[in-house]
């Protein structure tokens, strides 16, 4: 009977397979230690180097590391983090989770080790990479947010240009004007665009800009906050945006997409992170430049900032080769070297030196001045994962129509509720 | 209309609802395709206002594809038709043995026990995951295949698969089979499973697939850069901060590509077995 | 004493399913009645995560939400992977390579399916819309649209369903012996009477398992409205495993989240087993 003999055949290599699979999991022993990294997914282009570099200057050991895109690393994270096993010894640390990941007892403190090194950072990545006091995580970047114009769009419009100068800094009224004089949302093109158009990193700022202040101090109330009058006003001001003023794409909250739309010429205006600078110099189809970040009339300026950190897990069982690690990556010549892999603005007060002929000139002196000026770091609260959530589920919904106050109300509420378990 | 009319217009018929069927199911992989083809900035720069550029490239690019065969993914492509195979090749042997057993015999706690097997199909995966993850790793296998094998060995829907379909075949052409003094054994693998090839044809494939697009499990359980299967790779390039489109699409449209061969490889086991004597 | 064959045969995937699924899924139910301190300890909370859960009026809408799209969704799946596995059922020319176009969209995970279908039916960016604005139609918020964002999800399910299931529908068909039809045509039957009286009630067990894994999958729907709604506009798709995905790992109340799990564990079970009562063949 054919069939049997194949049948016969398929378990001959079956079993072959499994011996294989044997061999591959009983890899030799070694006397080096392995460190296992959980890195932020990041293209391998701009990780190896870094990581190839470290094996070099310690053969002694050895570096497994993951690379894993942004909503899959949070959530693999929570996994094995959870699991409070001593895997991975380090990993990529979101700074606006600092204080969740301390107050849960994932990270190990920093403090006595960097103790003597505290003024080589920056002053918001520092206070993003503290809880209460205490250092948990090493500042590896930054973001700033920019202001994108596309001078073919306002010249056709006959709009006059905003001023790439800190004191000719737009308002977000003179936005909107620009934007409605531009958009023509039945040709799909559009006035403004904010890059990551439902999170709090980039939109918390208009809030904070019209003085409204977002969480309690103690960081374990919403209600009060979130629903606050400031607070609500700014946000109808951003679902007006989408709304009653269609200047802005309604829907569009992937933020490459909102990339898309930008950079195939369909938006007047786009405030997004640095890293849109690449691609705007390496070919774009129009004229265009980069112009402070805006904030309302009778307002501060403000501008989200925060970015990516180191973690060691505590429970890790080579805290020694862990911490030498964590050194590496936070030296100078190190971070110049990533700087080049990935224009983050630097962490290290020494880079803007050290990197001084990329640097200078529009617009990294928008994004210094911002830096050092105007970045408002996320609060620093344990949980602002749920809040973050809550709030961006309540943004989206914003954006397409509900209701703010009502919206926001409900928000604060949910918030609260999460926010319990921290008290 | 005379018979002959009939018959080609029923034929006629089944080839355009064919026809319009195939466009809706392969065009947006068509349409992927094409992207992968084109530089970056033109992506998406023709897409939403119809025109024949929307269809044609204005310039094919294959560097998409060249960094494609640079990067880990082909080793990723292994990675996952080794554990897909091993999976489908133990799993389809345990899961139609355990169908056999219910669809043919009677044993105390039977309806209970095939309860038990539905349950572990209904409850979701992110629910168990922590659990799993800390049982793995005492095992010691996180970090290996066995991590991203065993797990999906043994599967409730293919077990479910194998009753359904087993117990089609008649309780008398086993019972025959026993009266000429065959083991169970030798009826099982001589008589119901040569009956069954296009349900094996079946479950492989669900497995197989199953494997194909295992995602969150392996970022968990098998971290190194060797066990990198298909699926991580290739979210890889839908980062955070930009995607980079082209390689993506790239990606997926071989990843698309390759795993519809186990399919054409297996769907000449499509045919009919039963042979109608032994049916009732 | 004489063991019951049957545990030879059961014994390795019982043993499978009892370590890799069984036990997991035992300590995630006994883990439904537990909460985590913020050090990881588990603290008993006895039935407060269900009364938390249950008097939740945004839970019960979320059910109500994921059972609707299964009322619509499954029967459809069933029904179009069956008329597409009697289409390509019957050799003929170039039936292999319809039968493979058919198959292609299952080769997507359900991860890429959702980014694909996001980026077509894009309100600004996707070609879907293009089309339909070119041919007058005009352009729609899919996804984006609180009235289509339920009917698209289903479109995108029975996209890549309807090729998953046909796998299963033929090899139902192939084991429908030749002889049956042969005798009937002889009777004069047409094809709708051999359909209704031959083909369908020799199908009741393949339908029964696409019908009872179609439910088990749909019921846990979750990658589309992770990647593309988020649960929204204002709610339209805010289906139950998003709810639990978001409480486990975003809002990080492990307990909670078990706890819906669990119940949808029982609302999912009692479903299946209903479906299998309805469609149990007099054999």
């Amino acid at each position: 009977m054919s069939k049997l003999t194949a049948l016969r055949r398929f378990g001959a290599r079956l079993a072959m397979g499994l011996a294989t699979a044997t061999v591959l999991s009983t890899a030799p022993a070694s006397a080096e230690t392995k460190l296992d990294i959980v890195w932020m997914g990041w293209a391998e282009e701009m990780v190896k180097p870094l990581m190839d570099w470290f094996e070099q200057e310690n053969p002694d050991i050895k570096l497994n590391y993951q690379r894993i895109p942004y909503n899959e690393l949070l959530s693999s994270l929570e996994v094995r983090l959870g699991a409070r096993t001593p895997e991975p010894d380090i990993y990529s640390a979101d700074a606006s989770l600092t204080a969740s990941y301390a107050a849960r007892g994932h990270l190990m403190d920093l403090t006595p080790h960097f103790k003597d090194q505290l003024d080589r950072f920056d002053g918001a990545a520092l206070q993003a990479a503290s809880y209460q006091g205490k250092m948990y995580a090493g500042p590896f970047a930054t973001s700033t947010q920019l202001m994108y114009v596309n001078v073919d769009l306002f010249k056709a419009a006959g709009v006059e240009l905003p001023g790439t100068d800190i004191k000719d800094r737009w308002t977000w009224e003179q936005v909107l004007e620009a934007a409605k004089k531009i958009a023509k949302p039945q040709d799909n093109v559009w006035g403004i665009l904010l890059e990551q158009s439902d999170r709090p990193y980039q939109l918390l700022p208009l809030m904070q800009s019209k003085g409204a202040k977002v969480v309690s101090d103690d960081g374990l109330t919403a209600t009060g906050y979130v629903d606050g009058d400031k607070f609500v006003e700014a946000t109808q001001f951003y679902g007006d945006l989408f709304g009653a003023n269609k200047v802005s794409p309604p829907g569009l909250f992937e933020l490459n997409l909102v990339q898309e739309v930008f950079h195939t010429g369909r938006a007047a205006m786009m405030v997004g992170g640095t890293w849109n600078l690449d691609r705007l110099k390496a070919g774009a189809k129009f004229e265009w430049i980069a112009v402070p970040h805006p904030y309302f009339e009778g307002g501060t300026p403000v501008t989200s900032t925060g970015s990516w950190q180191i973690g060691i897990n505590p429970r890790t069982k080579n805290p020694e080769a862990a911490l030498k690690f964590m050194d590496f990556f936070m030296r100078d010549d190190v971070q110049v070297k990533w700087f080049n892999l990935r224009p983050y603005p630097p962490v290290l007060k020494a880079n803007w030196g050290n990197l001084s002929d990329k640097l200078s000139g529009q617009p990294w002196e928008i994004a210094r001045y911002e830096l050092q000026n105007t970045a408002m770091p996320r609060p620093p609260i344990p949980g602002f994962r749920e809040y973050e959530e809550i709030l961006k589920l309540a943004f989206r919904d914003i954006q397409q129509g509900a209701p703010a106050k009502e919206r926001l109300t409900q928000a604060a509420r949910e918030i609260d509720r999460e926010l319990a378990k921290y008290k | 209309m005379n018979n002959r009319q009939k018959r080609a217009a029923a034929s006629f018929l089944r080839y355009a609802v064919l026809a319009l069927v195939a466009v809706v199911m392969i065009a947006p992989i068509v349409w992927i395709a094409i992207s992968s083809l084109r530089p970056p900035e033109e992506i998406f720069l023709y897409s939403p206002q119809l025109s024949w550029r929307t269809f044609v490239p204005e310039k094919i690019i294959w560097s998409n594809y060249e960094m494609l065969l640079a990067s880990d993914f082909p080793k990723a492509v292994l990675n996952t038709a080794f554990v897909a195979f091993v999976t489908v090749a133990l799993g389809i042997l345990i899961c139609s043995a355990a169908g056999f057993a219910f669809a043919v015999f009677d044993f105390p706690f039977k309806n209970a026990l095939f309860v038990v097997v539905i349950i572990t199909f209904i409850m979701p995966f992110e629910s168990i995951v922590v659990p799993l993850y800390i049982m793995v790793r005492g095992l010691n296998w996180n970090d290996t295949y066995f991590a991203l094998i065993m797990p999906e060995v043994a599967s409730g829907f293919i077990i479910f698969l194998f009753r359904q379909f087993f117990a089609k075949v008649s309780r008398e052409l086993f019972e025959a089979a026993r009266v000429d003094g065959a083991s169970w054994w030798r009826i099982y693998w001589d008589v119901a499973l040569p009956l069954s090839w296009p349900t094996v044809v079946a479950g492989a494939l669900m497995m197989f697939i199953h494997q194909w697009d295992a995602f969150f499990w392996p970022l968990v359980a098998a971290t190194s850069q060797d066990l990198t299967m298909v699926q991580v790779a290739i979210a890889r390039y839908l980062q955070f901060e930009q995607a980079d489109f082209g390689r993506l699409f790239a990606a997926m449209t071989v990843a698309s590509l390759l795993a519809i061969l186990p399919f054409m490889a297996l769907q000449r086991y499509y045919i009919r077995t039963i042979i109608d004597s032994g049916f009732k | 004493m004489r063991i019951n064959p049957a545990y030879y045969f059961l014994a390795p995937a019982v043993l499978g399913l009892t370590v890799f699924k069984l036990i997991p899924i035992g300590i995630a139910v006994v883990g439904s009645f537990y909460g985590t301190s913020l050090m990881g300890e588990s603290v008993f909370r006895g039935i407060e995560n269900y009364r938390s859960i249950l008097s939740d009026p945004d839970l019960l809408s979320s059910l109500g939400i994921t059972l609707l799209f299964n009322l619509i969704a499954n029967p459809l799946q069933v029904v179009l992977s069956l008329a597409a596995a009697l289409l390509v059922f019957r050799p003929g020319p170039l039936i292999g390579l319809f039968r493979s176009v058919l198959f292609v969209p299952v080769t997507l995970s359900l991860v890429l399916t959702a980014l694909i279908w996001n980026l077509l039916f894009d309100p600004f960016l996707g070609p879907v819309n293009a089309i339909l604005e070119a041919v007058g139609v005009g352009r729609q918020g899919f996804f984006k649209d609180e009235a289509q964002a339920m009917g698209s999800m289903v479109w995108l399910a029975t996209w890549r369903g309807v090729g998953y299931w046909m796998l299963f529908m033929l090899a139902g068909l192939y084991a429908i012996p030749e002889s049956l039809h042969e005798a009937a045509k002889i009777d004069g039957a047409s094809w709708w009477q051999r359909f209704r009286h031959i083909t369908l009630p020799l199908m009741r067990r393949p339908i029964g398992f696409v019908l009872v894994a179609a439910t088990a999958i749909n019921m846990l729907f979750f990658a589309p409205v992770y990647v593309i709604t988020a649960g929204g506009p204002n709610g339209a798709t805010d289906f139950i495993m998003f709810r639990i995905y978001q409480t486990a790992f975003n809002y990080i109340d492990v307990g909670r989240a078990l706890a819906m799990s669990t119940v949808m564990l029982v609302v999912v079970l009692l479903v299946a087993l209903v479906e299998l009562r309805l469609l149990r063949s007099e054999d």
